[in-house]
């Protein structure tokens, strides 16, 4: 009987990206995309199955949007046009918009921001699979070294090796590899950065963010609009898709996201309509009939929301989103929020970049925004430190990196979470105050162009 | 003219009697100088005074060019007419019949004049009604609607929005209902005050409609209140009553009746009594009991009154009809005052 011993081969390169997430991608195309680091051997590894998926994107792309959805600042576009990544993108499922409108869910106090392609609203996949387009371009220019991705690879162990202390991953095939560099896109969990040793600190926000994807009715115009309205228990956020669709993100506590995601689909879209308008009471007392599956409920939304519209005036009927008529069917999803920052961005042989790095609130939108920063920003510094001869993996060499995003990251994280304790209490002069803050800011145009070149340009 | 009466009198001067003619041709020649200049200067400004009352019209926007204009340039015109004779200030559309909106300094004006008034003459009935729909601020008016909307009666109420009438209630069928019942005890009690359910005022200051509804609710069920603490109409009653309301509801006309009518109150023993009987027993009755704007009062009448006074937490307080009528027997005979 022959035994087949297994070739575990071990495997040198000089870039391992775990993480096949947009971060990752964006890092892999950018590295092959520029004339300085294209020869260098990079493999990205990625545990899920990556590649069959986003080639069936490619090809047909599924009929309905899909519930993952991220809004992506101009700056953010921009780098993706500059590596040649972005006329990949399926830009038919994409919306520009140029007006965000966010109200107060208390007293109705609101900021209107009004600036030409302001955002863009992606599928997370529309990106994952624009991206891989261009990796596989590049890759047909490049045959003599060409990205190698390995899907559905785990990552089992990340040991150090002893002589030159570079790491070696062992790959679930029963393969290592060796790196010079290991950059870890891999998320909250980064196993890459339990590797460094890093600590990364911060606190879990006890909320869910909702995720679906939701149609308007079609009874008015409006331009497309992202709304987000700060109810006491978390921020209702819709975002527009094109064809009048739009991506719900409603950040609550744990125990409404339980009532709501068990609530019927037809439910789920009155309560959205009624969290988009009703007062904090009304709104406690159809949670009350949620929990229970009352079936009084859509009745008692209809009265109150018919009450609510015949109260408004013509030149108020814009403040207001269009209501909701229907839902994808099992479009509903949920994920945990929290906030997190990494103490480092680099060690010896170690860099992290985007979730493993940071996690943020979404209400403002900049979570996969900062990690497109940080992949721009650690590009430069490879291109540097390949021109000026350094190991790229050394701390030395990479620490311009972490110089350059920290700071910035940090203070976006925590005006994000800033704005999230202001608006997550319902104390009244405390309430009064923000009203008025917010009021005053919506009527100082030089205040929200400063806010909108922040957001947008960084 | 002038220049003929002044040669009449010319002649009669010493010193041009001896002058030759050439005096009067010459001062004939200043009057025709004369004439011949006003002449040219009204003939001048006749031809130029057309311009400058077009420019002045031009400048006032009062300019009605009476040729070459087209349609669209007429209306524009009337436009403008129209603008310039609307009044700066337009009062908003009314939300619902009855609805005269305020603006807030006569809100204001309209409070201190019904304070004082109420104070001074609580029986005249638009005093009373211009401080309660005054200070009702939607705050107050916003609390109550939430508290109403979390109770499943208080929904319906707000949901049907009944209206009270003398009409609607039935007055007869009531007075045939078992004594025990609450409708009976209602009827008996108007009849002992001598009152009837009257429509009362409508809303007019209150802005929201629904908040509107709420306190027309409030003002009408004011009769029911009465008759289930069975408390009487004299002004000690209503300032019992109006104590009472003010605890349970919280609106703050009551609160300011409660506080500041007893100030008004002359006679001691009936202040003793607010103090020392009703004012304890408002306390301890409206701490307790259920919030009566939830209650549906046209549904119970046929309820037992002494079940729903237990059921609502209602205490019925001493009768102050009978301790008056004590009250003024001891002063008639001298004992106290």
């Amino acid at each position: 009987m022959a035994t087949a011993a297994t070739t575990a081969k071990t495997h040198t390169s000089d870039i391992v990206i775990i993480g096949g997430g947009p971060a990752g991608l964006t890092l892999a195309s950018a590295i092959k995309n520029s004339p300085i680091l294209k020869n260098l051997k990079i493999k990205l590894v990625e545990g899920g199955n990556l590649i069959e998926p986003l080639e069936k994107f490619n090809e047909s792309p599924p009929p309905n949007f899909m519930n993952r959805v991220v809004s992506l600042t101009p700056a953010t576009i921009s780098y993706l046009k500059e590596i040649k990544a972005w006329n990949h993108f399926k830009e038919e499922r994409t919306e520009t918009y140029d007006n965000i409108y966010a109200y107060d869910g208390i007293t109705n106090a609101r900021i209107q921001f009004d600036s030409p392609e302001i955002a863009t609203m992606c599928e997370n996949f529309n990106i994952q699979s624009g991206l891989f387009q261009r990796i596989k371009e590049l890759n047909q220019d490049n045959a003599e070294n060409p990205l190698e991705i390995l899907d559905k690879t785990k990552v089992i162990e990340i040991k150090s090796d002893e002589k030159n202390k570079w790491p070696i991953l062992q790959l679930s095939t029963g393969d290592s590899i060796k790196t010079r560099l290991l950059v870890g896109c891999d998320g909250y969990n980064s196993p890459a950065r339990k590797f460094a040793g890093i600590e990364s600190r911060g606190w879990a926000y006890n909320r869910w963010g909702i995720v679906a994807t939701l149609k308007y009715k079609d009874d008015a115009f409006r331009f497309p609009t992202g709304w987000q309205r700060f109810l006491t228990s978390g921020p209702l956020a819709q975002l527009p898709l094109p064809d009048n669709w739009c991506s719900l993100v409603w950040s609550t506590t744990p125990e409404l996201a339980d009532i709501l995601m068990k609530l019927p689909e037809e439910k789920f879209v009155a309560m959205v309509n009624a969290g988009a308008k009703l007062s904090p009471s009304e709104m406690d007392y159809l949670y009350k009939l949620s929990a229970k599956n009352d079936e009084t409920l859509m009745e008692e939304i209809s009265w109150r929301l018919n009450l609510f519209n015949s109260k408004l005036k013509e030149e108020e009927y814009e403040n207001y989103p269009l209501e909701i008529e229907s839902i994808v069917p099992n479009s509903r999803g949920r994920f945990p929020l929290k906030l997190s920052h990494a103490d480092t961005y680099v060690e010896e042989r170690v860099a992290l970049v985007g979730d493993a790095a940071h996690t943020t609130h979404p209400l403002a939108g900049q979570g996969l925004n900062m990690g497109q920063g940080d992949v721009k920003s650690l590009v430069k510094v490879l291109e540097t430190s390949t021109e000026r001869g350094l190991d790229i993996g050394s701390k030395f060499a990479l620490e311009g990196y972490f110089s350059e995003r920290y700071p910035a990251n940090h203070v976006l994280l925590g005006i994000v979470d800033k704005i999230h304790k202001i608006y997550s209490t319902d104390f009244t002069p405390l309430v009064m105050a923000r009203s008025l803050g917010l009021d005053a800011i919506n009527n100082t145009p030089f205040l929200k162009d400063f806010m909108v070149s922040q957001i947008s340009n960084k | 003219m002038l220049a003929a009466t002044y040669m009449k009198h010319a002649s009669t001067r010493c010193w041009t009697k001896n002058l030759p003619l050439v005096t009067s041709v010459r001062t004939s020649r200043r009057t025709f100088i004369l004439t011949a200049l006003s002449t040219a200067a009204t003939a001048a400004y006749s031809f130029v005074s057309p311009s400058i009352s077009l420019a002045n019209s031009l400048e006032n926007g009062t300019y009605k060019p009476q040729h070459f204009q087209t349609t669209n340039e007429r209306e524009l015109q009337n436009l403008e007419a129209a603008k310039s004779n609307k009044p700066m200030f337009t009062r908003p559309e009314p939300n619902y019949p009855n609805h005269v909106p305020l603006y807030t300094f006569e809100k204001a004006m309209l409070f201190l004049g019904s304070s004082l008034g109420a104070f001074l003459h609580p029986e005249r009935n638009e005093f009373i009604v211009a401080l309660g729909e005054s200070t009702a601020h939607p705050y107050f008016l916003n609390l109550l609607r939430d508290q109403m909307l979390s109770d499943p009666v208080g929904r319906q109420i707000l949901k049907e929005r009944p209206n009270i009438t003398s009409t609607s209630l039935d007055l007869d069928h009531l007075s045939n209902l078992p004594p025990n019942t609450f409708g009976r005890t209602y009827v008996d009690w108007l009849h002992k005050e001598g009152v009837s359910p009257d429509t009362r005022v409508p809303v007019r200051f209150i802005d929201d409609d629904e908040l509107a509804f709420i306190f027309q609710r409030y003002r009408q069920c004011h009769d029911f209140y009465h008759s289930i603490t069975g408390l009487p109409i004299v002004r000690e009653g209503e300032i019992a009553v109006k104590m009472f309301e003010f605890l349970n509801l919280k609106i703050p006309f009551a609160g300011l009746g409660a506080i500041f009518a007893p100030f008004n109150v002359k006679r001691r023993d009936e202040r003793w009594r607010l103090f020392e009987v009703y004012y304890p027993w408002a306390w301890q009755c409206a701490i307790g009991c259920k919030p009566l704007i939830n209650v549906y009062w046209e549904k119970i009448m046929e309820k037992d009154v002494n079940e729903l006074r237990k059921e609502l937490g209602v205490i019925v307080p001493p009768d102050m009809r009978q301790l008056r009528k004590v009250a003024r027997m001891r002063r008639l005979k001298g004992l106290t005052n």
